[in-house]
């Protein structure tokens, strides 16, 4: 006799953190969390506020390069003209702010229709040009608006630079610690963002398009509307960006935005991997915090200023060579290999033990 | 005058596509929500069923001869010392053989004695162990008449278990019955007010067709009229005309480069043809000229296709490839996506309900999550042929379905075609080499050679055509 009631039909519950680790908004919240003790450890002290004021201008780039993501990683266009729209978000909050004297809400609404226009006009260009020329192209539109920040002195106060006063928020004047949670929120939502537009009909359309158009095509995906979707998405975030950056650090002038940030952020989703959020955000922290946080501590860099831009090159030509999926896609494999390991190791040890079976 | 009119017969054709659309979504979300309810209390019954079990286990270890219960009892466990013994004599074992390595002659001599009498030592132990979990057998040493006894206590036990069983179900059920039936009455009373709309456009849309000179003969799905396509000089496609019947297999059949994926890709607007139409009969019986559509948009026709060479999203899996596949069926727009909204979800639940039908249907559920990419060929044509289905079709056309499979995906793909255009009631276009194919499986088929059409018929017919034959194998 079988005893069949010995064996259960469903298995214990699982570790309630492993529950929560698989929740799909886990890493968001984890991210807020670690957002916010930064500020916090900061107020009390701990972390100086040159190191939190180099965290708060990541947070903004990884919004930035969010917007790149679908744009690169998922209808697979590229384009190096994200430093001037961030110029552009930049100095719209300054015209705004400094000139205009409006609130910093009807700033945010101004640059947002100013991104849509662009990201239109952007988005019918793609539908022409494909790959390296594209890039070229959008590359130029930065360089005209950089010029324009340059010469257009009567708005953007030229060469110079733009600086702006402390500004309300709901009324009341704020200090700098207190915009870094405006750069928390803004980051935040657009995780959220992002990650529902991946799962979405919407994401799946524009991976479409970057695998086959033709299959797309034939699907009922248009690709006129996609790839301006994706372009006028990637602009929004990255003025955007651009709005936070100013309104955090309240100056802009246009040598800023020029074409070694473009490609620093092609760099970062390029390297951490330009198909996951987490992977952006890793790769904004290898390519932007590294060398501010961690080479300028070292004296060699402290004199050479620019030699961390050698490592920023043999980290992308490593990863385009040896991991084209990006960073993140080391920690699968890594942890596939250690499992390996320990496994082989394991019967090495029995071996030595108990002799071969 | 008749240009307006077909102008309004079609956009009232597309009102009631998307309001048809709307009423299946409905319907299928009622049976979407059924499963979640079944699927609760299936989960409810088995973390109670887990509970009893121990209980069960209690009265069940009482109806035990005594050798069943030496086997499921005593034996793992006098197996399990007896294991670990067995690993630490290895053990002993190893580390004597290591040491008798580096020894001499007399420290040899008296390696081997210690380890003779550990060995000694160890079995020792090992016995009395066993013999101690021995005993504990005879603890339970029923009698014949307490065994029978406990034998029917336990049927009892068991049967009142399956009783109560079936009562929580019940109640279970109730409870989940209750919403599910307010929430269906809610359904059903939207669905009704669609359908009362639905009635009133399909009339005024019955009047209007009945006001138009028809194009085509009813039973005819689609009409080339004097198709021409060039590229350049190259005459690819010259003067072809020819009907697809409602419900049919048709074969299009001819040497490489005769120009066959050409007239599905004019079909398919993939290339605007230079001359001649195109004619489809849509499912509203609105005769369609397809050369005024864009190619993302014949696919809401009614009119998908597959491709040459597999043609699949590479990066997603394959329950995904089915989803873009229903893209064209999506009634709800970006803001939904963006937020994620209860509308989207429910839609989503719906669609991946129907892909998962339509993948039991050719047989391809255990792929779902895989990702194409290593998948065998013969599974991603089916994939392929899958995913044309997610999106309600009238007309499936086929380009090369055979192409690179072997015998027995062949007769796989035969049947899997056959199955769809029953199953789906579509009418299904090929164009195919393996004439092995095309002959079983095809009603009409028409050859062509150099883009112009030879001969069309009935295989038999085009088996012993001459100038096929001619075009085929060369002439003289």
């Amino acid at each position: 006799m079988m005893l069949e009631n010995r064996t259960k039909t469903t298995f214990a519950p699982a570790l309630w953190w492993k529950k929560v680790s698989k929740h799909p908004f886990f890493g968001v919240f984890l991210s807020l969390f670690v957002m916010i003790m930064i500020r916090l450890l900061g107020d009390i002290g701990i972390v100086p506020p040159s190191v939190v004021d180099v965290f708060a201008i990541m947070w903004i780039y990884i919004i930035i390069g969010l917007g790149f993501t679908l744009l690169l990683g998922y209808t697979g266009l590229a384009s190096l003209g994200t430093a001037g729209l961030i110029g552009v978000g930049s100095y719209v909050v300054a015209y705004a702010l400094g000139t205009l004297g409006v609130s910093l809400f009807i700033a945010f609404i101004l640059g947002i229709v100013i991104a849509i226009v662009l990201g239109t006009i952007v988005g019918f260009i793609s539908l022409r040009i494909e790959g390296m020329y594209l890039a070229i192209i959008t590359l130029g539109l930065s360089e005209i608006l950089v010029e324009v920040f340059k010469f257009w002195t009567k708005v953007t106060k030229g060469l110079v630079g733009f600086q702006i006063e402390r500004f309300p928020i709901l009324g009341t004047i704020v200090r700098e610690e207190q915009v870094y949670y405006l750069l928390v929120i803004g980051l935040i939502l657009t995780m959220f963002a992002v990650l529902n537009i991946i799962n979405s009909p919407t994401g799946r359309a524009m991976l479409s398009i970057k695998n086959s158009t033709s299959a797309a095509q034939a699907m009922g995906i248009s690709i006129l509307k996609y790839r301006l979707l994706s372009f006028i998405i990637s602009t929004v975030l990255a003025v955007i960006g651009g709005m936070l950056y100013m309104a955090y650090t309240r100056s802009t002038i246009p040598n800023l935005w020029n074409i070694a940030l473009s490609l620093n952020i092609l760099a970062a989703v390029v390297i951490g991997g330009a198909k996951s959020i987490w992977g952006v955000s890793l790769g904004t922290i290898f390519i932007f915090g590294l060398n501010q946080l961690v080479f300028a501590r070292i004296p060699f860099f402290a004199t050479y200023g620019n030699a961390s831009l050698f490592i920023n090159g043999a980290l992308i030509i490593l990863v385009v060579m040896f991991y084209p999926g990006g960073i993140i896609r080391m920690f699968s494999d890594l942890s596939r290999l250690s499992k390996k390991w320990y496994q082989s190791i394991k019967t090495r040890i029995k071996e030595y033990r108990y002799g071969q079976d | 005058m008749d240009k307006t009119n077909t102008k309004k017969t079609l956009r009232i054709a597309s009102k009631m596509d998307k309001i048809e659309k709307k009423i299946a979504y409905l319907t299928s979300y009622i049976d979407v929500l059924k499963h979640q309810d079944e699927v609760k209390v299936e989960k409810k019954i088995n973390a109670w069923l887990d509970d009893q079990k121990e209980n069960l286990l209690a009265y069940e270890v009482r109806t035990l001869s005594k050798e069943d219960y030496h086997q499921n009892f005593i034996q793992p466990k006098q197996d399990e010392v007896s294991k670990t013994y067995d690993l630490k004599e290895r053990a002993l074992r190893q580390s004597l053989k290591r040491k008798l390595d580096k020894a001499d002659a007399t420290q040899k001599e008296v390696l081997q004695k210690t380890f003779d009498e550990n060995i000694a030592t160890l079995h020792a132990e090992l016995n009395e162990k066993l013999s101690e979990i021995e005993k504990e057998l005879s603890v339970h040493a029923p009698s014949e008449s307490a065994r029978k006894e406990a034998l029917k206590q336990y049927s009892d036990e068991k049967k009142k278990v399956s009783q109560e069983q079936q009562l929580l179900k019940e109640s279970f059920e109730k409870e989940y019955a209750l919403s599910f039936e307010n929430q269906k009455a809610r359904i059903q009373k939207q669905i009704d007010a669609l359908k009362l709309k639905l009635d009133v456009l399909s009339k005024t849309h019955k009047s209007l067709l009945e006001q138009q000179e028809n194009v085509l003969p009813d039973d005819v799905i689609l009409r080339l009229d004097g198709l021409m396509m060039q590229f350049g000089g190259l005459v690819a496609v010259s003067n072809l005309s020819f009907d697809v019947k409602q419900g049919e297999i048709f074969g299009l059949i001819g040497p490489n480069g005769a120009g066959k994926t050409t007239v599905f890709n004019c079909i398919t607007q993939f290339y605007k043809p230079t001359d001649g139409h195109i004619y489809y009969r849509d499912k509203r019986l609105n005769t369609i000229h397809l050369n005024d559509y864009i190619v993302h948009d014949v696919i809401k026709q009614g009119i998908v296709r597959t491709f040459q060479n597999v043609e699949l999203i590479w990066e997603l899996s394959i329950l995904d490839n089915l989803l873009v596949g229903a893209h064209s069926t999506y009634q709800t727009g970006f803001f939904h996506h963006l937020f994620h909204t209860r509308r989207f979800l429910r839609e989503e639940s719906v669609l991946k309900a129907k892909a998962i039908k339509v993948l039991t249907d050719l047989n391809l559920l255990q792929y779902k999550d895989f990702y194409p990419l290593g998948l065998p060929y013969g599974i991603l044509k089916q994939v392929e042929l899958a995913r044309t289905l997610m999106s309600e079709p009238q007309l499936i056309i086929l380009d090369e379905p055979a192409a690179g499979l072997n015998d027995l995906e062949t007769d796989r793909l035969i049947e899997t075609i056959r199955k769809i255009q029953y199953d789906y009631k579509v009418t299904i276009f090929l164009v195919e080499h393996d004439m092995g194919l095309v002959m079983e499986l095809c009603d009409t088929i028409c050859a062509i050679s150099f883009g112009k059409k030879l001969a069309i018929g009935t295989p038999k017919e085009i088996q012993s055509n001459k100038v096929v034959q001619e075009a085929y194998l060369g002439g003289e």
